[in-house]
């Protein structure tokens, strides 16, 4: 495989709080990578240490192998939409199509036409007045149209609604596919995107707590539902990620389960079901920090 | 960790265009650098216009005016303070919107001071233009002075715009500094700024007093040419400049 981002050590701190906390991972060429985390976990800083937009405290970062700050040849190929980004005064939406077009070397009119069709983006409306889902869309056809080598979007889709965040999913993946590439998506909408990752990757209070693929991740938990004596007779000395119960029925999530034990647990009457990207990521950061699963 | 391939090192875009989408990202929007200016400019100078016929009609006519009447005008020197709030601009929303698309901040400052430098030549041309056409017509046909008023009446034309050129450039620079202070370190960055600026602006006069320097400093300013003493611009430019990019060089786009 071959790495398009590879952290090593890397830790980012304000003054007491580190941001990012000794964090070591490798983005995979041409596969779609979720980087999941809470609020405020560090996800964005992450990705502005990646695309030198940050300056790290300690710890080393490689784009295509170089070094990020400062380096236009690795930065030239990489495109990094946040949904905080800020426009000079007076840009509208064409103006910024523009620009994106004389950047980005891969970049796509027709298609960047096409996304703002679908999308419907005014483009004569100056970026300000324009509404934060309108916005968000702007940013949404910048980042697909640009073909970047390397494009990294952060929670791209604020203010979009549930169809145009579909659309994005849709025409991102359609792209993608015709044009392999590598795409890091930050985000806390996990349901919504889990189909389209390939690898995850999960920080939590600036530390990486899982970086497994997803196929591996689907597999590696089972809820266990039941009666209450019978779920926690089944589920003691297992590692449980996060527990439930309301009145005499209880459900719990284990890790690494064999088929094995799931038909064993169906056999004394539990409900045994699939655990969701989501369910997983939430309960792993809800407090808990444990280490062991999937790693 | 698993062994990893390296990508080959790709090769960075040649160094003349990534200057010039610095530049141009300036102007992918002309209408407030490049076009909304000189209707100002038609503004200001249509009301000075204005005016100066009123007075006229009031004196009955201009042989009844003192010669002088009107050649005394700051109009233009707006341009000179949009300059620097066109570099605050730039270094910070453009800057941010820059560095979002992928683009150096070395590149992105070279092609941004090019850009500023090249308004402040722009400018400078109108201006000068404006002024021949100015002393063509005796002032408008009324004796005014606009383009070029008080001790600019007679400057030659390329002097007129090295003048607005070099004065525009210096405090479009002067700007950088300011709003790369304000980028880097926010509210204490200015603090800093405007507290050096008073130190510096107040030991000067300290020590021209001291030295009994004041005389020496107006004959010099009345015995050269308008030219020459505008000169002393161009370091103060450079330093500025220089200054600008070593407080860039480590900003972050931190909203």
């Amino acid at each position: 495989m071959t790495a398009i981002v590879e952290v090593t050590d890397l830790t980012k701190r304000y003054g007491s709080l580190a941001a990012v906390d000794d964090a070591s991972f490798v983005v995979r060429e041409h596969a779609i990578t979720g980087l999941l985390g809470r609020n405020g976990a560090g996800k964005t800083t992450l990705m502005q240490l990646i695309t030198g937009q940050e300056l790290a405290t300690s710890g080393e970062i490689r784009l295509f192998g170089q070094h990020p700050l400062e380096n236009a040849a690795v930065l030239s190929r990489t495109c990094f939409i946040k949904e905080s980004q800020t426009y000079p005064d007076g840009f509208k939406g064409e103006h910024v199509l523009k620009v994106a077009s004389w950047v980005f070397p891969h970049w796509d009119e027709q298609l960047a036409r096409e996304l703002v069709d679908e999308f419907r983006v005014p483009l004569d409306r100056r970026m300000k007045k324009l509404s934060r889902g309108q916005a968000s869309a702007i940013g949404v056809v910048v980042g697909i149209a640009s073909r970047a080598e390397l494009t990294i979007f952060d929670e791209p889709y604020a203010g979009l609604d549930a169809v145009a965040r579909q659309a994005f999913y849709d025409r991102l993946l359609a792209d993608y596919a015709e044009h392999p590439r590598t795409i890091v998506m930050s985000t806390h909408l996990i349901d919504e995107v889990a189909d389209l990752l390939e690898h995850v990757l999960v920080i939590d209070e600036g530390r990486l707590i899982i970086d497994a693929p997803a196929e591996e991740l689907r597999g590696s938990a089972t809820t266990i539902a039941g009666k209450h004596a019978d779920v926690e007779a089944f589920s003691r000395g297992r590692d449980v990620l996060d527990a439930d119960s309301l009145g005499a029925f209880a459900s719990v999530t284990v890790a690494g389960l064999t088929p094995a034990e799931r038909a064993a647990a169906a056999a004394a009457g539990l409900e045994v079901g699939p655990v969701s990207l989501q369910q997983l990521v939430i309960g792993r950061t809800r407090g808990t920090a444990r280490q062991e699963v999937a790693s | 960790m698993t062994v990893v391939a390296l990508p080959t090192a790709p090769p960075a875009p040649p160094i003349g265009r990534r200057l010039w989408n610095a530049v141009r990202l300036h102007v992918a929007n002309p209408w407030p650098t490049l076009i909304l200016p000189w209707f100002i400019f038609a503004a200001i100078f249509g009301l000075n216009l204005a005016i100066w016929q009123i007075i006229s009609i009031a004196a009955g006519g201009t042989q009844n005016l003192d010669a002088d009447a009107f050649d005394y005008n700051g109009g233009v020197t707006w341009v000179l303070f949009f300059l620097v709030a066109m570099a605050v601009q730039a270094m910070s929303l453009t800057f941010r919107f820059a560095l979002g698309l992928g683009m150096t901040r070395r590149d992105y400052y070279v092609g941004t001071v090019a850009y500023l430098a090249g308004l402040a030549a722009m400018y400078a041309v109108g201006i000068a233009v404006l002024a021949q056409v100015e002393r063509a017509t005796d002032g408008w046909g009324l004796g005014g002075r606009f383009f070029a008023p008080w001790f600019l009446a007679d400057l030659p034309a390329w002097q007129l715009w090295y003048l607005n050129a070099a004065v525009g450039l210096m405090l479009a620079m002067i700007g950088t500094v300011v709003a790369t202070m304000w980028v880097r370190w926010k509210a204490l960055g200015l603090y800093t700024f405007f507290g050096a600026f008073a130190v510096i602006l107040v030991a000067t006069g300290w020590s021209l007093t001291v030295s009994e320097s004041w005389g020496s400093l107006g004959r010099y300013l009345t015995t050269h040419e308008p030219a020459a003493i505008v000169s002393w611009t161009l370091p103060v430019s450079l330093l500025c400049g220089l200054l600008g990019f070593a407080i860039l060089r480590r900003a972050t786009p931190r909203a």
